[in-house]
C-alpha cells in the first residue's frame, strides 16, 4: 500500500506527544482514527490530526502545551455520545480523549462529595456509593456510557432534573487545564466559593474553555421512597394537560416523561415492555421523598391522571418492574432503529403549558415534508426530543429531515423557549444561536470564553454562529489598590 | 427620570457624587451609556440592605437607584416562571405570586426592603437554602446593562436551557461589578400546603452534629435546619422546618421528634413555619460586626471550637445562627474594643481557612476594624481568571470599582 509522506511538522508533533503520554497512547494511524471522526451526531465526520489518550492532569497539560507550541486546535472528547457535534474534530486538530481517566479519587460521604476523573462513566459514580445509600442525581439516558467530563461540558440533564437540577447544580469544583497548559481549580469542594461563579462558566462550556481533568461532585442521599406510575392517554393533549394539572396541584414530581404513539411502538419493539400500542400518549412519572409525603402525592397524581382522561394507570409491583419501565424510557432513542432506518434527535425547550400546541405544530411541519416524528421527552420541564424519522437511502430524505429539525427549533424559539435543553449547541445548532440571541448577547457570552481561552484553541467553530475573535481588552485596565498591593491581608 | 443629589449617601464609606433613579430600563441603559462616555464610575443601589459588603469602591460618580424599576415583566403561573425588574422587593414579588400559590423558594432577610437585583448581586439566601438551594439554582434568565450601556441577556424563560454561556449564574454574586442586573427570571415553586417547625435542644456542638447526621441518615427532608447559639451557655437550639402536604409534614415532625428524643433532647412543635426565617433575620441583622462563614459541614465541631465560639465570646451581645447540614454560620455582635475584635476576627478566619472554608465580613461599622481585617480573606487560586473576566466585562473598571473580592 502506498502511503503519503507525513509532513515534518506532524512527525515532530507526534514525537512530542509520544514523549508526553508514553507509547501506545497517541493514535495517528488513519484506519484507527476513523473511530474518532464523529461523536453521537453521526453523519458529520472530520479526521483529527491525531488522537491522544492522557491518563493524568500533568499529561493533559503536557499535551496542551505541545498543541500550543504548534498552534494547533484542540477538541476534548469523553465517551463521544454527545448529540450536537461537541466532540466532532475540527480539521487538523488534536483530539484529546479523556476515556482513560476513569479513577474515582475520593469519596466523602460525610460532606456528600466525590472527586472523580473526567472519564468516569456517569452511572459508575452512583454505583460506587449505592451500597451506602447515596447517588449522583443527574441521570442522562446515556448514563451507562457517557462521561462526567462530557456531562460537565454539556451541562447534561436527565429525567430527574425537574426536581434535582442539572449537572451545574451538582458540580462544586473542577480542575481545568487552560490553553497555555496552566492548571487551575475553579469552585470550591469544601464550602461556598468566593468571587465569580466560575463553575457556571465551565459547566456547559461545551469544551470551549479548557479540559476538565478532575471534578468534585455533590452526592445525595437516596430518597426514602420512590413511587412510579405509567399512565396512557388518548392523545398528547390529555397527557400534556395531566402534567400541567399535577404541577398546578403543588406537586413537584421527580420526573415526568412523555412518549407518543410512535415512540411507544419503537420502545415496545426494542425492549419488550408490555405497553399498549393503541394509545396516543403515555406518561412515566416518579415522585420521591419521605414516606407519607410520597404516598400522598403519588395518590393525588394518579387521581389527577384519571381525571385528566387517562385510559389506564399502572403502578409497578416490584423494583424489577419499575426498572423495566425506566429501561424502556431510557432506551427510547436507540429503539428508533426498530421503526426507521435513520432518525435525527432534536432537543428543544418550550414553556411547559404549550406542550400540546407545539406538538401539533411539529406534527404538521413534519407531515408537510412527508416525514414522521416520534416524541419522547422530559415533559415536566418542557424539554422536547422530537425524533425525526427518515431513510437516508431515499434521495432527499435526509435533507428534508434536517429542514424539519430546523423548523422545530424555530417553533421553540417562537414559543419563548430554547434551542437546546441538554444536548448543547455544538456545531449542529450554532447557526440558530443568532436567532435565539442578539449580537450583543453573543458578544457578552464570548467574554466568558475569551476569559479562559483568548486564542480560541479549544473547540473552535463550535457554539458561536460566526467566528468571534477575542481581541485585546480595550482601554487601560488599572488595578485597584487592593489588587495592586496583593490581597488577603488576613 | 429623577436626578436626585443627596448629600451623605455613601457606598462602603465612599460618597456618591450623584444619585440617579431611572424610571425604566431604557433610561437605565442611557444612564450607563452616558457614564461610559464620561468615564464615570457607577454603583448600584437597591434596598440598601447589603451595603456593608466588600471593599470601599475607589470612586462612585453615579449611584444608580433601582427603586423605580419594580415591574413584574412577565408572570406565567402555568409555567411557574416569573421575570421581574431588579428594583422590586422580594416581598412585593412574592405578593404578586401568592394568588397562584407560588413563590420564589428563597427566604433572605429583609424581604420588604431587599430588592431582587441586590439579592442576586450579593447571592443572598436564607434557611430554605437547604432544600431549594441559592439563586444559582433558581435563576433561569437575566438581562443586564453592560458597562458600555448595551442591554444584553442570557438564559431565557424556560427552566431548562443550555444554549450559550450561563450569564444568569455569572450575575449571581457579582456585586454589581460585571454589569447592572436589569431583570431576572426565576423558576418558582408551589407554596406548600403546610409548613411547620420544631424546636429541639439545647445541646452542644457535638449534639447538634449528631442530630444533623441522624436526620440525614433517616432520610428526612427538612426545608430548613438552623440552630441558634445561646451566648451565655454556648449551647444550641435547633429549629427545623418541614414543608409539604399535611400528612407528610406530620409524619416528618413526629419522626424528627423521635430522633431528638433518642438523643436525650426535648422538642417542641411550633406552628409558625416562619420561625427559622425570623431567627435567621434577627441574628444576621444584629450588632455592628457581622460575618458569614462557610466550612465543610463534616468539620462542624472543630469549626465551632476553633472559630465560632472564640469569636462569639469576644463580641458583645453575640448572636450566631448556623446551618449545620450546609456548614454555614452567621455571627454578629458588638465590637468590644478594636484590638480585641481584630484579633478575634483574624483568629476565626485563620481557623476557618485551615478547614478550607472562608469568612466574609458582611458588615463592619467601625472603619478601624474594616481597615484592619480584609473583608474576604485569601483569594482562591482561580482569582486570575476572575480578574480576566472583569477586564472583559468592564475594561475601564468603572462598575463598582474595587468593591469585590480582591479589589475586582
Ligand atoms: C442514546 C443517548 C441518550 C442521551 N440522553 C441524554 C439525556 O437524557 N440527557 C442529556 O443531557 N444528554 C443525553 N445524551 C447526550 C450525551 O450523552 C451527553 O451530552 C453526554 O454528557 C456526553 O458525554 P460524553 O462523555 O459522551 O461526551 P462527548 O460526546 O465525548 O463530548 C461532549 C462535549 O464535551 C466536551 N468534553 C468532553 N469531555 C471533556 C472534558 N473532560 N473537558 C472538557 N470538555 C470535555 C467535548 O469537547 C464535547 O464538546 C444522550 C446521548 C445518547 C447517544
Amino acid at each position: 500500500m502506498k502511503t503519503l509522506p507525513i509532513p515534518d511538522r506532524d512527525v515532530a508533533i507526534f514525537r512530542e506527544l509520544a514523549g508526553v503520554v508514553g507509547p501506545g497512547r497517541t493514535i495517528v494511524d488513519l484506519a484507527e482514527l476513523r473511530t474518532y471522526e464523529c461523536d453521537g451526531l453521526a453523519g458529520v465526520r472530520v479526521r483529527p490530526l491525531a488522537v491522544v489518550l492522557p491518563e493524568t492532569t500533568e499529561e493533559v497539560a503536557g499535551v496542551v502545551r505541545v498543541a500550543a507550541a504548534h498552534g494547533i486546535p484542540i477538541v476534548p472528547r469523553g465517551s463521544g455520545t454527545g448529540l450536537s457535534g461537541g466532540a466532532l474534530p475540527v480539521p487538523g486538530c488534536l483530539l484529546v480523549v479523556l476515556s482513560r481517566m476513569t479513577r474515582i479519587l475520593a469519596i466523602d460521604l460525610e460532606n456528600q462529595r466525590m472527586r472523580v476523573q473526567p472519564g468516569v462513566i456517569n452511572l459508575d459514580v452512583t454505583r460506587a456509593i449505592a451500597a451506602d445509600g447515596y447517588y449522583y442525581a443527574p441521570d442522562p439516558s446515556s448514563q451507562s456510557v457517557c462521561s462526567i467530563g462530557g456531562n460537565i461540558a454539556e451541562n447534561s440533564g436527565g429525567a430527574h432534573c425537574l426536581k434535582y437540577g442539572f449537572t451545574v447544580n451538582h458540580v462544586v469544583a473542577a480542575t481545568v487545564v487552560l490553553a497555555d497548559g496552566r492548571v487551575v481549580t475553579v469552585g470550591e469542594s469544601a464550602s461556598d466559593p468566593l468571587g465569580y461563579d466560575l463553575i457556571a462558566a465551565v459547566v456547559g462550556s461545551e469544551g470551549l474553555v479548557g479540559i476538565v481533568t478532575e471534578a468534585v461532585v455533590r452526592i445525595l442521599r437516596v430518597p426514602e421512597l420512590t413511587r412510579t406510575f405509567f399512565a396512557t392517554f388518548p392523545s398528547t393533549d390529555e397527557a400534556g394537560a395531566c402534567v400541567s394539572e399535577i404541577v398546578a396541584a403543588g406537586i413537584v414530581p421527580a420526573a415526568v416523561e412523555m412518549m407518543d404513539t410512535l415512540a411507544i411502538e419503537a420502545i415496545v419493539k426494542a425492549t419488550g415492555v408490555d405497553w399498549p400500542l393503541d394509545v396516543g400518549a403515555a406518561l412515566l412519572m416518579d415522585v420521591d421523598g419521605t414516606r407519607a409525603e410520597v404516598e400522598h402525592t403519588a395518590g393525588a397524581a394518579v387521581e389527577i391522571a384519571r381525571a385528566a382522561g387517562a385510559i389506564e394507570v399502572r403502578t409497578p409491583k416490584s423494583d424489577a418492574e419499575r426498572a423495566l419501565m425506566w429501561k424502556g424510557r431510557k432506551g427510547a432513542f436507540a429503539a428508533m432503529g426498530r421503526i426507521s432506518p435513520n432518525y435525527y434527535v432534536q432537543d428543544g425547550v418550550i414553556p411547559r403549558s404549550q406542550i400540546s400546541t407545539v406538538l401539533r405544530e411539529i406534527a404538521a411541519v413534519t407531515a408537510s415534508e412527508g416525514l414522521r416524528v416520534a416524541n419522547v421527552f422530559h415533559a415536566g420541564d418542557g424539554n422536547l426530543h422530537p425524533l425525526v424519522l427518515y431513510d437516508a437511502r431515499v434521495p432527499g430524505e435526509e435533507h428534508r429531515a434536517e429542514t424539519v429539525a430546523g423548523k422545530i427549533l424555530q417553533i421553540c424559539i417562537r414559543y419563548g423557549g430554547s434551542i437546546t435543553g441538554e444536548h448543547g449547541v455544538g456545531v449542529d445548532k450554532a447557526v440558530y444561536m443568532g436567532e435565539l440571541f442578539g449580537d450583543a448577547d453573543l458578544e457578552t457570552m464570548n467574554f466568558v470564553r475569551c476569559t479562559f481561552d483568548p486564542e480560541r484553541t479549544f473547540n473552535p467553530g463550535k457554539v458561536f454562529p460566526t467566528p468571534r475573535l477575542c481581541g485585546d481588552v480595550p482601554g487601560a485596565y488599572a488595578p485597584h489598590a487592593v489588587e495592586a498591593t496583593g490581597v488577603g491581608r488576613g | 427620570m429623577r436626578d436626585v443629589r443627596v448629600g451623605g449617601t455613601t457606598v462602603r464609606g465612599t460618597p456618591a457624587r450623584s444619585i440617579v433613579a431611572p424610571g425604566d430600563l431604557a433610561e437605565a441603559a442611557a444612564v450607563l451609556g452616558d457614564a461610559a462616555s464620561r468615564g464615570d464610575a457607577v454603583a448600584f443601589l437597591g434596598g440598601g440592605t447589603e451595603l456593608g459588603l466588600g471593599y470601599a469602591p475607589s470612586r462612585v460618580d453615579v449611584l444608580v437607584k433601582t427603586a423605580h424599576l419594580c415591574r413584574v415583566v412577565e408572570y406565567a403561573p402555568a409555567d411557574m416562571v416569573v421575570e421581574v425588574e431588579a428594583g422590586i422587593t422580594l416581598a412585593a414579588m412574592q405578593r404578586a405570586l401568592a394568588p397562584h400559590r407560588q413563590r420564589l423558594a428563597l427566604d433572605a432577610p429583609y424581604p420588604e426592603l431587599a430588592t431582587i437585583g441586590g439579592l442576586v448581586a450579593t447571592n443572598a439566601f436564607g434557611p430554605r437554602r437547604l432544600r431549594f438551594g441559592t439563586f444559582r439554582d433558581l435563576i433561569v434568565g437575566v438581562s443586564m446593562i453592560r458597562a458600555d450601556g448595551e442591554r444584553v441577556r442570557g438564559g431565557g424563560k424556560v427552566v431548562k436551557n443550555v444554549a450559550g454561556f450561563d450569564l444568569p449564574k455569572l450575575a449571581v454574586g457579582s456585586l454589581g461589578t460585571l454589569g447592572m442586573i436589569a431583570t431576572a427570571t426565576f423558576r418558582l415553586h408551589p407554596v406548600p400546603e403546610v409548613a411547620r417547625a420544631i424546636r429541639v435542644g439545647a445541646c452542644g456542638a457535638d449534639g447538634l452534629v449528631a442530630l444533623t447526621r441522624a436526620t440525614i441518615a433517616n432520610r428526612l427532608e427538612p426545608a430548613a435546619f438552623v440552630a441558634t447559639r445561646d451566648a451565655a451557655s454556648g449551647t444550641y437550639e435547633a429549629h427545623v422546618l418541614f414543608e409539604g402536604f399535611d400528612a407528610g409534614v406530620a409524619e416528618q415532625i413526629a419522626r424528627f421528634a423521635t430522633i431528638a428524643e433518642a438523643q436525650g433532647l426535648t422538642s417542641e412543635s411550633l406552628g409558625d413555619g416562619e420561625r427559622p426565617g425570623a431567627l435567621d433575620e434577627a441574628a444576621r441583622t444584629h450588632g455592628d460586626v457581622r460575618v458569614r462563614i462557610s466550612v465543610p459541614p463534616g468539620d462542624f465541631v472543630a469549626f465551632e471550637r476553633d472559630a465560632l465560639a472564640p469569636l462569639a465570646n469576644v463580641l458583645g451581645d453575640a448572636r450566631a445562627i448556623v446551618y449545620p447540614p450546609l456548614g454555614i454560620a452567621f455571627v454578629s455582635g458588638y465590637a468590644t474594643g478594636v484590638p480585641a475584635t481584630i484579633a478575634a476576627l483574624q483568629g476565626a478566619r485563620r481557623a476557618v481557612e485551615a478547614l478550607h472554608g472562608n469568612l466574609v465580613l458582611t458588615d463592619v461599622r467601625d472603619p478601624a476594624l474594616g481597615d484592619a481585617v480584609d473583608p474576604y480573606g485569601t483569594v482562591p487560586p482561580s482569582f486570575f481568571l476572575m480578574q480576566r473576566l472583569k477586564e472583559r466585562f468592564d475594561p475601564a473598571r468603572r462598575l463598582n470599582p474595587g468593591r469585590f473580592l480582591g479589589g475586582l
